[in-house]
């Protein structure tokens, strides 16, 4: 193993390969996807897939961690932030971006090992989710908020919707009430809040849930659904999983994989 | 261009079971793995389901690890027929790490794959060996004049 990795060894040779051979998809480089980014790159992902139409603003200063002032006064585009950071660690890295939403460019999605989820819509999540399970592709999405109150309460979530496990829709993240309203108010939402220091929280937890997707080193299933309680700062399995209906998803069975075809009946 | 094959675990788990049943006369089992074309600059075969072949359908040779009769192919044609999937002969070699076709695989397994191919020819069609750790494949892709060797096979 290279000195570059020499302290993550504990991952294995075939691991770090694992690593080095994967490509990752990144969907939204804002608060989340600017700091998963970036630790992947550390790990040793070399390939990368990114998605973001936005350029950033004055309000992502606050924690979009790929980007400067100067970025805000020059317009620089979200993933083209991303992607220096990731050069800047990785001069040999591969980055193939795309400054649209991925539903614009879905092939670019096909060839990833596995997909992390950093936006802060319940459709835009049911909408890469869906893709996800139909290419088998693993899904690690986060997302966090604050809802008014004296004090606030910051809560946020990790979620992995891997083949075979359950999806968003059986932990009851998703829910047709909670995307229907969601569509109802667009428009008149405004920016959720967000803060840098639970997003290094949720981005981390992910990074960590997908280093062990690639090389197995905890030697046991990933959590699939992590909740995060900002006020207390814990980060513990979501009380939905003690009531996760029994048998495999309803909502993306295997036999949906793929390419939509027509089949006789 | 390189293939990717994606295969959700509980479906790969159920397969190394099942090929390492015992069978009356047969030294190795085989079955067939069912799997959907994503076509693309990074082509990927998804496996959906696994039908391993019935103990009537292995026919008596003891010069071979397995060999399985007409009905069994039949039945794997139908099965692309019915689905609108592509077909993968699957088999285990017993021997840990990345696995190698022996000299008969090479020479009769790719003798069927005509056959899959002309009842699915918009799917991708191949040849799917398992070690008990690892895995190759060697797939035909719609249109392709023979086969290529798989470059990433992901346990999902």
């Amino acid at each position: 193993m290279s000195e570059r990795y020499s302290r993550q060894g504990f991952l294995g040779e075939a691991g770090q390969r694992a690593i080095e051979t994967a490509r990752v998809c990144i969907n939204g480089l804002g608060g989340g996807g600017s700091i998963v980014a970036p630790e992947l790159a550390h790990l040793g992902v070399q390939n990368f897939v990114l998605y973001d139409p936005d350029h950033g603003d004055e309000s992502n200063l606050n924690r979009t961690m790929t980007l400067t002032e100067a970025d805000v006064t020059a317009g620089t585009l979200k993933i083209e932030a991303a992607r220096r950071r990731i050069l800047e660690i990785n001069p040999r890295a591969k980055i193939e971006v795309h400054s649209c939403r991925w539903q614009d460019r879905p092939k670019a999605l096909d060839g990833s090992t596995l997909v992390m989820g950093c936006v802060d819509s319940f459709s835009e999540r049911q909408q890469i989710e869906a893709c996800c399970r139909r290419l088998l592709v693993p899904y690690i999405d986060i997302g966090m908020d604050v809802h008014a109150g004296d004090p606030p309460a910051m809560s946020g979530q990790i979620i992995l919707s891997a083949p075979g496990g359950p999806c968003m829709f059986c932990m009851h993240f998703l829910t047709e009430a909670k995307i229907g309203r969601e569509v109802a108010n667009y428009g008149a939402a405004g920016g959720k809040p967000q803060v840098v220091w639970a997003n290094g929280v949720l981005a981390s937890t992910a990074v960590g849930i997908a280093v062990n997707i690639l090389t197995g080193w905890a030697k046991g299933s990933p959590p699939i659904y992590l909740q995060y309680k900002g006020n207390g700062g814990t980060l513990e399995p979501h009380i939905r999983l003690g009531y996760l209906a029994p048998g495999p998803c309803p909502h993306y069975p295997l036999d949906q994989a793929g390419e939509p075809a027509f089949v006789k009946v | 261009m390189p293939i990717t094959i994606r295969l959700p675990r509980d479906l790969y788990q159920g397969v190394l079971a099942d090929l390492r049943r015992p069978h009356a006369h047969a030294a190795e089992r085989i079955g067939f793995i069912y799997g959907r074309f994503v076509p693309g600059d990074q082509p990927l075969v998804v496996m959906t389901r696994y039908v391993p072949v019935p103990d009537e359908q292995y026919v008596v040779d003891d010069t071979v690890g397995a060999r399985i009769n007409g009905d069994a192919i039949r039945a794997a044609m139908q099965g692309v027929l019915d689905t609108r999937e592509g077909v993968f002969h699957t088999h285990l070699h017993e021997w840990p790490g990345t696995p190698w076709f022996s000299r008969t695989d090479d020479e009769e397994l790719p003798r069927l794959i005509p056959a899959f191919r002309a009842v699915g020819p918009t799917q991708a069609t191949g040849l799917f060996l398992l070690s008990p750790d690892s895995a190759i494949a060697d797939v035909w892709l719609p249109g392709a004049q023979g086969p290529e060797r798989v470059v990433r096979i992901s346990i999902v």
